[in-house]
């Protein structure tokens, strides 16, 4: 069925979009990603591969992750659909998964990042107490070449409340001598009457 | 008191306690990454941009006879259209030099045939398609082997019989270096207890395959500047190769955060040539983002590998005779190849540091494949993947414990080595590498799992299925090359109240996931004794930033580290002495903090920063790092793999690591650097990364996500890591870089395993299902 518009909702804003080939027009054959970096400035969505193998680009439309590379724009009229930008609440702040990942360090280049946590985001709203292995599933069609993935999964399992689920641990070996063994290093002798500070520095355009 | 108890023990090392150093702190674009802010170089546009697209050979080597692209000229929207009959300069690619950017010839699939710039990407893409080229086809040769045999296609004019030039001078400034030769290495075989010889071959060239595409935008608009935006982990190094290619130029290059690199997106010169050739020729800004099918099919790759050598190792376990060639394959461009040459023949000495015999030569060659070029490792992974697979040839004729013959032949402090600038070099590292290796092996239960040669240590009780473990060790010297420089200013906020203080660092570091601006950042508040987030860091870029060769190799942590706490230090320094004057005390009596200084015995004497400074100026410091090559890194790994003997597929179960990094800056970061040897091209060369060329046609057949296989989330194996910080003598935090050589033993280590489930030698990369069928006899 031809359309001449086409309406979706980004981010919890309604966008209507002339359908057609004139200049300024959505084409039918635009997909779901360009439209939302290029029209609208919504870079976060990354376009990777182009053929929906790799993730980069996922969004959430009507609930589920979707390849937006592979999503026609036209045929999300009246779909609901919310990009790595859409996530944080103006007053709440920072989505769980968001804060999870700054807390876990999960990601390194961060190129993968928005389209992984999209894809956690639309498990979660399915299933918000997934196991570490559906948390592993659903991810499954994200790559990530700098190896994000074991702190990705510390921070989803977290965020689950899946408390014994670690595939990766960091042993420090001084962690291995006992405290007493350790040689003492002197503490730092800081003034921490920091109120004095404050009052000695106060300064202003009158001063 | 004996020699042995005059050895220094771990515990003896003094362990500071720093405020910030050695502490988690989320990195300083970690909100903007989470939540879609961060820019990558595609998320950014210059006004007027035009949109630049290549037409590339379907041939692996071919003349071409004609090419007509008037109807693309005609076609509305498109305002160039470049081959080699109209360009209007010939810029040279490799190092050395030996081919240029268009030319009536074109040596691989998906070489350079006409650039095209247009108002959109939609009409770029459809002028390609109006192009008429007529080819002729010419032979072509895929491996190194076959391009330097008598009667092979001779490719290009520099170099005759498709032989590189042995040794490059830039990195050998006292002259060509190549082989590794002393002692008597036929006198030694005869004294060694256990000798093999052996043929391994890594020459699938796998590509690492970071997740954005190399992608650039050029703005030429007359005269020798330009300005280049780039996906690239390092200005610098984009900079100094582009200068030297186009005459009389001077480039401006600015970076964003660059998504995944694995030293693979530094110069990205056809990328880089092909946009700044578009923009000179249409005095427009050219932005030109390589598809991810371009990536696989010609953008830079692992090198190709083939190792025959000889080795001896006595009945003590030290290998003591190396005799053999590393052929390499660069592909159909030789940039600079000879720099990782180097670096992995002296990181075959850092494993074999004990071996006074060697005669190991290598030569360089190029071929109709995709171009090779730097990727993590430098060379030392496609060195290590054949050597140690080699090495195990021998101690299997021994039935020698990998474990011990790595412990006992690894580079200890007082060990000489040549490195890549073919100079000799004395360790100065830790001596603690052994005892880091043991640490891994402990926690990894080696000692039950080893259970000899080709030997696995558990059947299933259908015995369908065997498991296996393997090793390895690999360590880099170049953790400490190239120069770095920093500025670092403490500024006072003009008005405020409380009046505050901030501090710059200028340092050119881009960030390309490994952490490093903000470990900068954070190390510059450890001196200074300030929060970390009164601390900032200037945006990446050659033009206004001071020198720094970039975050190449594992170069970024002593580098920056150093340059940036020097600077940070004087900083310091000069507040010091602006308060010993102000309070009439010595300069050792005073102390800071949080932009204050104090008596440190009388802390009620203190002054603000900002009171000591020129009114309204900063207190600045400057530091910097000069290369060496004498504190190389070590990491041992430790693979458990599971073999299914009836359909030939591995599965990694479990992966130890065990390394001393000095110091650790960021626990979170360190554990993701070890992390990170499972991607870009490291582990699963392996098992199933692979770049597979149709032998006919010479068209890359994985050159798609769908087809290229990478290890995907519900895949990855347990990874247990041992560190110890033993305070190594870099710079003032005692640290070392470790994420380049983090995966680079991985493969030979899966290769070990492999061959132990299934009680056959695999000295082939990948071993896929194919190969391990082949080898037990089942294919």
């Amino acid at each position: 069925m031809k359309k001449d518009f086409v309406t979706l909702t980004v981010n919890k804003r309604e966008y209507t979009f002339s359908v057609g080939t004139a200049f300024g027009q959505l084409p039918p054959s635009e997909t779901l990603v360009d439209t939302l970096r290029n029209r609208l400035g919504l870079t976060g969505t990354k376009s990777s591969c182009n053929e929906g193998a790799c993730g980069c680009c996922t969004v959430i439309k009507d609930t589920y992750a979707v390849a937006s590379c592979m999503t026609l724009t036209v045929d999300c009229d009246g779909s609901d659909i919310i990009t790595i930008e859409g996530l944080e609440d103006p007053e709440k702040g920072l989505d769980p998964i968001q804060q999870a990942f700054i807390d876990e360090y999960s990601f390194q280049c961060g190129y993968c990042t928005p389209g992984i946590i999209m894809s956690a985001k639309a498990l979660f709203m399915h299933n918000p107490h997934p196991t570490a292995e559906e948390i592993q599933e659903a991810l499954s069609g994200n790559f990530c070449r700098c190896i994000s993935h074991y702190t990705v999964l510390r921070a989803l399992n977290k965020v689950a409340g899946n408390e014994d689920a670690e595939l990766s641990e960091m042993h420090r070996a001084v962690d291995d001598i006992s405290v007493e063994d350790r040689i003492p290093v002197r503490e730092n002798k800081h003034p921490y009457n920091t109120s004095t500070w404050q009052a000695c520095n106060e300064h202003s355009l009158a001063d | 008191m004996s020699a042995a108890d005059k050895k220094m023990n771990y515990r003896d090392v003094v362990q500071p306690n720093y405020r910030h150093v050695g502490k988690y702190t989320p990195r300083i674009d970690a909100k903007d990454i989470v939540t879609g802010h961060a820019t990558y170089l595609d998320d950014f546009n210059v006004p007027g941009q035009l949109y630049g697209k290549t037409l590339r050979s379907p041939y692996p080597h071919a003349k071409i006879l004609s090419i007509d692209a008037t109807k693309a000229e005609a076609l509305p929207g498109v305002r160039a259209v470049v081959t080699y009959k109209n360009v209007p300069e010939q810029w040279g690619l490799g190092l050395p030099v030996h081919r240029h950017l268009l030319e009536d010839e074109v040596w691989c699939v998906g070489d350079v045939v006409a650039l095209v710039a247009a108002d959109t990407l939609e009409i770029a893409e459809e002028a390609l398609d109006l192009i008429d080229v007529e080819y002729k086809k010419l032979p072509a040769v895929f491996n190194a082997e076959d391009a330097l045999k008598e009667g092979a296609p001779q490719l290009y004019k520099r170099f005759p019989g498709n032989h590189v030039d042995n040794g490059i001078k830039y990195f050998q400034p006292d002259g060509p270096w190549w082989q590794i030769r002393r002692g008597d290495p036929e006198a030694a075989f005869a004294e060694c207890a256990y000798v093999a010889e052996d043929r391994v071959e890594f020459d699938k060239m796998p590509s690492p395959a970071a997740p954005e595409t190399p992608s650039a935008i050029a703005k030429w608009t007359g005269g020798t500047d330009y300005t280049l935006w780039a996906s690239s982990q390092s200005s610098h190094i984009l900079k100094l190769m582009a200068e030297g290619r186009i005459d009389h130029s001077n480039f401006d290059v600015r970076t964003f955060n660059v998504g995944g690199s694995y030293g693979n997106k530094q110069s990205l010169m056809t990328t880089v040539l092909s946009a700044c050739m578009l923009s000179r020729v249409t005095s427009k800004p050219v932005k030109v983002v390589m598809t991810k099918e371009e990536q696989l099919t010609c953008y830079e790759v692992r090198l190709g590998s083939i190792m025959n050598a000889k080795i001896g190792i006595t009945k003590d376990g030290i290998v003591n005779a190396i005799k053999g060639k590393w052929l390499v394959d660069t592909g159909s461009i030789a940039d600079s190849i000879q720099g990782q040459v180097g670096v992995g023949l002296g990181e075959a000495q850092l494993v074999c540091a004990k071996c006074a015999n060697w005669d190991m030569d290598s030569e360089i060659a190029v071929t109709n494949r995709q171009a090779a070029g730097i990727v993590r490792g430098y060379g030392g992974q496609e060195l290590n993947s054949c050597l140690e697979r080699l090495m195990a040839t021998a101690m299997k004729e021994g039935n020698l414990n990998p474990l011990d013959v790595f412990k006992k032949n690894y580079v200890a402090p007082g060990d000489r080595f040549q490195w890549r600038d073919g100079r000799w070099w004395q360790s100065r590292s830790s001596m603690f590498f052994p005892e880091a290796m043991q640490g891994a092996a402990d926690r990894f239960d080696w000692d039950k799992k080893w259970v000899g040669w080709n030997k696995p240590y558990w059947v299933s009780p259908n015995g369908k299925k065997a498991r296996g473990v393997g090793m390895g060790v690999i360590g880099n010297a170049d953790i400490n090359e190239d120069n770095t420089e920093c500025i670092c200013r403490i500024i006072p906020d003009l008005v405020g109240k409380p009046r505050a203080s901030k501090t710059v660092i200028e340092m050119d570091v881009t960030e390309s996931g490994m952490g490093t601006r903000s470990n900068v950042v954070k190390q510059v508040a450890e001196i200074l004794n300030v929060p970390v987030e009164t601390v900032y860091i200037t945006d990446p870029g050659s033009k206004y930033n001071p020198s720094n060769y970039g975050l190449c190799g594992s170069r970024g942590t002593i580098t920056t580290g150093k340059a940036a706490t020097l600077a940070a230090m004087e900083c310091k320094q000069k507040a010091l002495e602006l308060a010993a004057t102000h309070f009439h005390r010595s300069i050792d009596q005073m102390e800071t903090k949080d932009y204050m200084v104090y008596v440190r015995d009388t802390p009620e004497l203190m002054v603000p920063m900002f009171k000591l400074c020129d009114k309204e100026l900063s207190i600045c410091g400057y530091g910097k790092h000069l290369e060496l090559f004498n504190i190389p890194s070590c990491i041992a790994v430790f693979v458990d793999v599971e073999v299914d003997l009836e359909t030939g597929r591995q599965r990694l179960l479990h992966i130890g690591a065990g390394t001393d990094i000095g110091q650790i800056l960021d626990p979170k970061a360190v554990e993701m650097q070890l992390h990170g040897g499972i991607g870009s091209a490291c582990v699963d060369t392996a098992s199933m990364e692979e770049c597979l060329q149709d032998p006919i046609t010479g068209r890359l057949v994985t050159a798609s996500m769908l087809e290229y296989k990478m290890r995907t989330f519900n895949e990855f194996p347990t990874y247990d890591a041992y560190v110890m910080e033993s305070q190594i003598d870099t710079y003032v935090f005692k640290a070392l870089g470790i994420g380049e050589v983090s995966g680079a033993a991985l493969g030979g280590a899966v290769l070990m395993a492999i061959s132990n489930a299934t009680g056959k030698d695999i000295k082939t990369y990948p071993a896929t299902p194919g190969v391990i069928l082949s080898a037990i006899g089942k294919a």
